[in-house]
């Protein structure tokens, strides 16, 4: 199944300064995270995605197409950008409405797509004050208005919830879930790992202007080999329940972080959550609570971008 | 802001709201920047009216954009060291010290016209410390970093309070980052304080659920677990199954029977983010 | 995730006061300064200048001024140098307009604000920072050319001694009102250029509209509005040359009041400032 974006050794420099170094992987489907540490690639990525760079050396495909100079394409895609500045003396209805009537809708049809677009983001009320009295959460929400009001198939969002406070962060997360419910695709990148896990398994890992990790996350992390997967289970018995996985010969280390907690660490978390059920039925200790505190996002990243 | 009362411990305090909440002004009142239209207030012991001595003994990191670009990492620290009081040696000493702390190497000697945005917070960071206060305020300090950046920076917050003596107010949009360094946590909105106390007991919620993420049939799982006599229903990617004596037990009996794999067991714990918004949303009357 | 940080020590010995903290806001802003090529050169050649101006007036009055008795108004046409006036309005200017608009544009006001100083101290600091810089080519000229003028015979030990004196208090009349306007221009804005054409505004805009209207209207007393002829009527009186167009108490009065309001109106403005964005 292909991705909705396809690349394949895409590099893009600026003079000496690496953006892209022979990026590949292929992702898109759904929503997406984007994560890496500044100056990875990021924003050239996006900006090669949307069309606005060309790269100097391989392909680059969203949609089966190449969004250089594609104007068609560009009006596919809703982009929100990372910089905040809005035009301070616009409304937010006025806001949306100009972007689109710019991109060629009738006004008609643009005033009441605005006002569509901005009841998505929960920016109703607030939407004849001008933008300059808005906080950074309702900037956010107002780009993403402006991103949505077209109907696009994809979303490419660069650092959406950035500075935003807790209500507009969930009201964005909120929508573009909405947004991939309905069919749509976004691309997300953002710093906080939290909240991408929180709407997606899929992300995709850049660093150095190169791909490192692509796909679910719970994948990556089991391929990687090196960090032992950390499983923590709260048992009476730590000791006895330690005896009774010794069989398991994927497993690495036992530890004892608590009078009641038993720590695995294994090289194979699938087989060991396959095989775990039936050791605790058959005669092993009572196991009160599980939890994998390294199965995340934000572990992957550190293991494999340090 | 209006008619807030709140009396904070030592420790580690995370102050939340949404936009317009009033922590702004409530910070820049500890600061003894701003007078009270009414009432009283004391911090550390003395009434917010010595703004001067007050300010002796709080360091303070704001969230916008306020280093000398001109000046080095080393300069800009040593220079505030000495406004608020030290003398030149000790002053300088401290700057090296605290900025080796907060892990400025040799970029201590550039411009901080240079630096990136992860440095900056940390310059932001060492001026704050570098005259030992008792009291650390902190603003959006993870903003603009990217995750390595933000995991170094919350470690840094959490070494300082956890210092004997020393107290931090964290404010923060990010409210995981709260819930973990934070022991104490002040709600704010439209001026008044809506929740205030222990993150361990504002947080306990429903302790009478069991919450699991299984990889498997979902549905499957919950008809034996129902058929078992316990009460269970789909919530988001998991199950939360009602507590009774033996549902733990249950749970890996219907895993084995099925094939299917348990990946998270524990309570229903309630985020400060689902806090938060249930608290706002009550009071809130909407806009914006 | 481990990170090994060393511990940072605790501060045992108590802060210094006010003073010192004053203190170190001067001298780093006057290190600062000095890093600034545009602040080196017109330092130096506005002393260099306007010293040499006044030290050649002396020597060669007798061809450049005959009929000027060599007493002590002698010394009010070193003061009424035009040289002095465009190095101050420089002066003011160039360092200045930057001293404060420059932490409002950074937003490093919030570091200073949270330290353990006044409003007042910052203040106190920044003029202390401009007026011993534009002093250099308002009182510096005035005061060494009477003393060089006693030292090589030409005139006596006491009108010289009483030349000083009365350089020193024009001098710093005239440099108290630069420092005061280009301060408060300079708390106004962000952008230091504004407040830098701010206060060429206050010198030329005022002073060359004021000539040409009170030339085309024959009223002199348009002339009260040009800060540069309110300095030379004092100046007037002080060294008792011949009397100007207007007089010496409404020109003194309103270079003080200049000054005072402008200081007023910088500090209520600096307390008003909104500094931490919410």
């Amino acid at each position: 199944m292909s991705g909705v974006v396809e690349t394949n050794g895409v590099s893009k420099w600026y003079g000496e300064v690496l953006g892209l170094n022979a990026f590949t992987a292929s992702f898109g489907r759904g929503i997406t995270g984007l994560v890496g540490p500044n100056g990875a690639g990021k924003s050239t990525l996006f900006k090669l995605l949307i069309g606005q760079l060309r790269a100097d050396q391989g392909s680059l495909r969203m949609l089966d197409e190449d969004p250089w100079n594609n104007v068609p394409l560009k009006r596919r895609l809703g982009y929100c950008p990372e910089h905040n500045q809005l035009y301070g003396w616009l409304s937010g209805q006025q806001f949306v409405e100009t972007l689109l009537r710019l991109d060629g809708m009738p006004a008609r049809q643009a005033t009441l797509a605005a006002v569509e677009a901005l009841k998505l983001v929960g920016l109703s009320k607030a939407a004849h004050r001008p933008t300059r009295t808005y906080s950074r959460g309702m900037r956010q929400r107002a780009k993403l208005a402006q991103a949505l009001a077209h109907k696009p198939e994809i979303l490419i969002l660069d650092e959406p919830l950035s500075g935003a406070d807790p209500l507009a962060r969930v009201q964005i997360l909120r929508t573009i879930s909405d947004f991939a419910r309905d069919g749509g695709h976004a691309l997300m990148s953002t710093h906080v790992l939290y909240e991408i896990e929180r709407i997606t398994n899929n992300i995709v890992l850049i660093h150095n202007g190169k791909a490192i990790a692509s796909g679910d996350i719970h994948a990556i992390r089991a391929l990687i080999d090196e960090h032992p997967h950390a499983v923590r289970l709260t048992t009476p018995r730590p000791r006895d329940l330690a005896q009774v996985l010794a069989g398991m010969d994927h497993i690495v280390a036992f530890e004892f972080p608590a009078p009641d907690a038993l720590l695995v660490r294994t090289r194979k978390p699938d087989a060991f959550y396959k095989e775990l059920p039936e050791v605790v039925v058959d005669g092993g200790p009572e196991v009160t609570g599980l939890e994998s505190p390294d199965d995340s996002l934000d572990a992957v990243f550190r293991y494999l971008v340090g | 802001m209006d008619d807030l009362s709140v009396a904070i411990p030592e420790g580690a305090i995370g102050l939340v709201g949404p936009n317009g909440a009033g922590k702004t002004t409530f910070l820049r009142l500890l600061l003894s920047l701003v007078r009270p239209t009414s009432g009283t207030a004391r911090v550390l012991g003395r009434d917010i009216q010595d703004g001067v001595p007050l300010r002796e003994r709080i360091g303070y990191m704001p969230e916008h954009d306020c280093l000398i670009p001109d000046m080095t990492g080393v300069g800009l620290v040593t220079y505030m060291g000495r406004v608020s009081g030290l003398d030149t040696n000790t002053s300088m000493s401290r700057a090296h010290d605290v900025l080796q702390f907060v892990g400025v190497e040799e970029e201590r000697y550039r411009k901080i016209a240079e630096y990136s945005a992860g440095m900056k917070q940390k310059v932001k960071l060492a001026q704050a410390m570098v005259h030992d206060p008792e009291l650390y305020i902190f603003d959006e300090p993870t903003t603009g970093l990217d995750p390595r950046g933000r995991s170094e920076m919350l470690d840094l917050v959490r070494l300082i309070s956890n210092s004997p003596g020393r107290n931090v107010i964290l404010s923060s949009h990010i409210l995981p980052d709260v819930e973990t360094i934070c022991k104490y946590v002040i709600i704010l909105d439209g001026g008044h304080q809506i929740a205030a106390g222990d993150m361990s007991r504002l947080l306990s919620g429903a302790t009478d659920r069991l919450r699991i993420d299984i990889r498997g049939d979902p549905e499957a799982f919950v008809r034996r677990l129902s058929e078992a006599g316990f009460e269970t229903e789909v919530s988001g990617p998991g199950l939360r199954i009602t507590r009774q004596p033996g549902v733990e037990g249950a749970v890996f009996q219907v895993a084995k029977a099925l094939g299917a794999e348990v990946r998270y067991m524990g309570a229903e714990v309630r985020s400060l983010e689902e806090l938060f918004l249930d608290l706002v949303a009550r009071t809130d009357a909407g806009g914006g | 995730m481990s990170i090994s940080l060393p511990t940072y020590t605790r501060r045992d010995m108590p802060l210094l006061g006010r003073g010192h903290r004053i203190r170190a806001i001067i001298t780093s802003g006057l290190r600062r300064e000095f890093k600034r090529p545009a602040a080196i050169v017109t330092v130096g050649v506005g002393t260099l200048i306007t010293t040499a101006w006044s030290i050649i007036s002396v020597f060669f009055a007798p061809f450049l001024l005959p009929g000027q008795p060599l007493d002590l108004s002698f010394f009010y046409t070193m003061a009424a140098n035009p040289a002095i006036l465009f190095f101050v309005t420089l002066m003011a200017s160039v360092i200045g307009s930057g001293l404060i608009a420059d932490d409002l544009d950074t937003m490093a006001l919030s570091l200073y604000l949270s330290r353990p100083i006044t409003h007042r101290d910052y203040l106190i600091a920044k003029a202390a920072i401009l007026v011993p810089l534009i002093s250099m080519v308002a009182i510096f000229p005035l005061v060494l050319t009477p003393f060089l003028a006693a030292l090589l015979g030409r005139f006596s030990w006491v009108i010289v001694l009483q030349a000083i004196g009365l350089s020193l208090v024009i001098g710093l009349l005239l440099t108290a009102f630069y420092a005061s306007v280009s301060l408060f221009l300079s708390s106004i804005t962000r952008r230091k250029s504004y407040a830098a054409a701010g206060v060429f505004a206050v010198t030329f805009g005022l002073t060359i509209p004021a000539e040409i209207l009170s030339l085309a209207t024959r009223n002199q007393s348009l002339l009260y509005l040009s800060p540069w002829e309110d300095f030379l009527a004092v100046a007037r009186a002080a060294f008792g040359a011949s009397a100007g167009p207007i007089d010496w108490p409404g020109a003194l009065a309103i270079l003080l009041g200049v000054t005072v309001l402008a200081s007023l109106a910088t500090y209520i403005r600096m307390r008003a400032v909104e500094v931490v964005s919410g």
